[in-house]
């Protein structure tokens, strides 16, 4: 059964300054997140965090810039560990976050995705078995023999959703990228999306623009400085707007 | 402790499931820094070639004395070339591989393999240059030569300990990359790369040699390639280093491996 239980997540990290002869900033910052003490910073990115979400969930994460959300899929996807709280995940998990992490800018874009399967635990024959998928979603053409680096974001960002979409992750996380894509391609992302969902998976997407989200979601989570409120239905107006 | 170890080791464990990333990380690696030349790789046996000629042929005089001067340089720079080259490397490993450490789940013991893997590929191509140098000079090959066998596993045994212990360091004190990296050019004069103990008529020079663990890794490799004996002593010595590399590497893993995505 695919799930994701997330219970009272913290996540609490020290931004440290190196040693240094200037005089030290002895200002007090009235961001409540940061709290300093000497040359350390503490920041409170997530701060009591609760949800869970079953086969089928579309979460949509919305809020500022900053308030937490990048950080909130890291750690969904395992990256980055909590201070304090769990969260148990079942489930293959795939992610899209910024769409460069983790390509290599010298190597094809046929080299990226055996290297990107050799990462996501594929075996040579699968990776072999879902090649042709793979290019022909990404409707890459030719250009799927030319360095990562020659490509176009719209292009990258193609390549690095028909790879992690075509394995069939049980929970998919995407953080802000689909924009990059042609409007064509995103009609075809979505249609991808909700196949996913369909076939009882979960999805977790992270986007500032609320039209994709209602489009896409069935539930949201509002992030505020790092604290979350779980909402059956989005604002209409963009949040930060609304105050 | 215990803790940290079992993390180390499941870390360790992932690490070997996913060996097949590594080996075609290291293999892209040294393809990209010979992109779009003529030579590829093949510059790393030419450096290596114009390097040791370059030492042979100016110090032969001063400083040989007794013969086999060759071999003793050819393969004293070998040594010297692997473990500077992945020392220096092994402090900016986990910088380097920021887009991959905070991108993607792979467990840190792929960047350490990946980075040893490319050490030992890099040597092998100096390693011909090395072969090169050994029949010019003149030396048959002797079947005492297998002598150095041993060495030669106790230093590849040593290097993802020392790729750990280096590159916590270089990701945790920025600072140390640069002091690391200026001990390394000195230590090449430092350490007996082409002057000997015989030569070097006591004094400062003498305890460089004797209180330097870089010599001992030289010698495990040297001696039995010079007078077909077997070094048991330094030996020892590198197997102790290497115990002790691996069990601070294996600590530091296993404490920071999660906490090491928020230096980077």
């Amino acid at each position: 059964m695919v799930s994701i239980d997330v219970k009272n997540l913290k996540l609490v990290y020290r931004l440290r300054q190196g040693f240094s002869l200037e005089m030290a900033d002895r200002r007090v910052s009235g961001h409540s997140q940061i709290k300093k003490r000497g040359r350390t910073r503490w920041i409170t990115a997530l701060d009591d965090v609760t949800f869970n979400l079953r086969a089928g969930d579309r979460l949509g994460l919305v809020g500022s810039n900053g308030a937490g959300k990048t950080t909130l899929l890291h750690v969904l996807y395992g990256t980055l560990e909590p201070s304090a709280g769990t969260v148990h995940t079942q489930g293959r998990v795939d992610a899209l976050f910024n769409i460069s992490l983790g390509f290599r800018h010298e190597a094809t874009g046929r080299r990226n995705i055996i290297m990107r399967g050799l990462i996501n635990g594929w075996s040579p024959a699968q990776i072999d078995h879902h090649m042709e998928d793979i290019i022909a979603f990404s409707e890459l053409g030719d250009f799927i023999d030319l360095p990562f680096k020659s490509y176009s974001q719209g292009m990258a960002a193609r390549l690095a959703f028909s790879i992690a979409t075509c394995m069939n992750p049980e929970i998919l996380l995407m953080d802000e990228w689909i924009g990059a894509g042609d409007t064509d391609f995103q009609h075809k992302a979505r249609k991808r999306m909700a196949e996913l969902a369909e076939k009882a998976g979960i999805i977790v997407l992270a986007s500032h623009n609320h039209g994709l989200l209602r489009a896409s979601c069935n539930r949201f989570l509002k992030l505020e400085k790092g604290r979350a409120v779980l909402l059956d239905e989005l604002p209409a107006a963009p949040l930060r707007n609304r105050r | 402790m215990p803790g940290a170890l079992t993390n180390a080791f499941a870390d360790l464990a992932e690490g070997y499931e996913k060996r097949r990333v590594w080996w075609a990380l290291a293999r892209e690696d040294i393809g990209d820094q010979h992109r779009r030349t003529t030579l590829g790789p093949f510059w790393l046996l030419f450096n290596y070639m114009t390097f040791a000629g370059t030492f042979i042929f100016v110090f032969r005089s001063s400083s040989s004395g007794s013969d086999h001067y060759p071999t003793y340089v050819a393969v004293g720079l070998l040594v010297w070339l692997y473990i500077m080259e992945t020392i220096t490397q092994a402090m900016t490993v986990f910088v380097r591989e920021k887009s991959f450490i905070k991108g993607t789940r792979l467990p840190l013991t792929v960047y350490v393999m990946r980075l040893a893997m490319q050490s030992v590929i890099r040597t092998l191509y100096a390693l011909a240059g090395c072969v090169i140098i050994l029949l010019l000079a003149g030396d048959s090959i002797h079947v005492g030569w297998l002598l150095a066998l041993p060495g030669v596993l106790l230093l590849l045994l040593a290097t993802p300990g020392a790729i750990l212990v280096f590159g916590f360091l270089g990701a945790y004190v920025p600072d140390s990359q640069f002091f690391v990296a200026n001990i390394m050019r000195i230590g090449m004069f430092l350490t007996p790369v082409f002057w000997r103990l015989e030569t070097a008529g006591g004094g400062v020079r003498s305890l460089f040699y004797h209180w330097n663990p870089f010599t001992y890794f030289l010698e495990i490799v040297r001696q039995p390639m010079l007078n077909q004996s077997m070094p048991l002593l330094a030996l020892g010595i590198c197997a102790i280093i290497t115990v002790v590399l691996w069990l601070i590497g294996l600590l530091l893993l296993g404490t920071l491996r999660r906490k090491l995505v928020f230096v980077l």
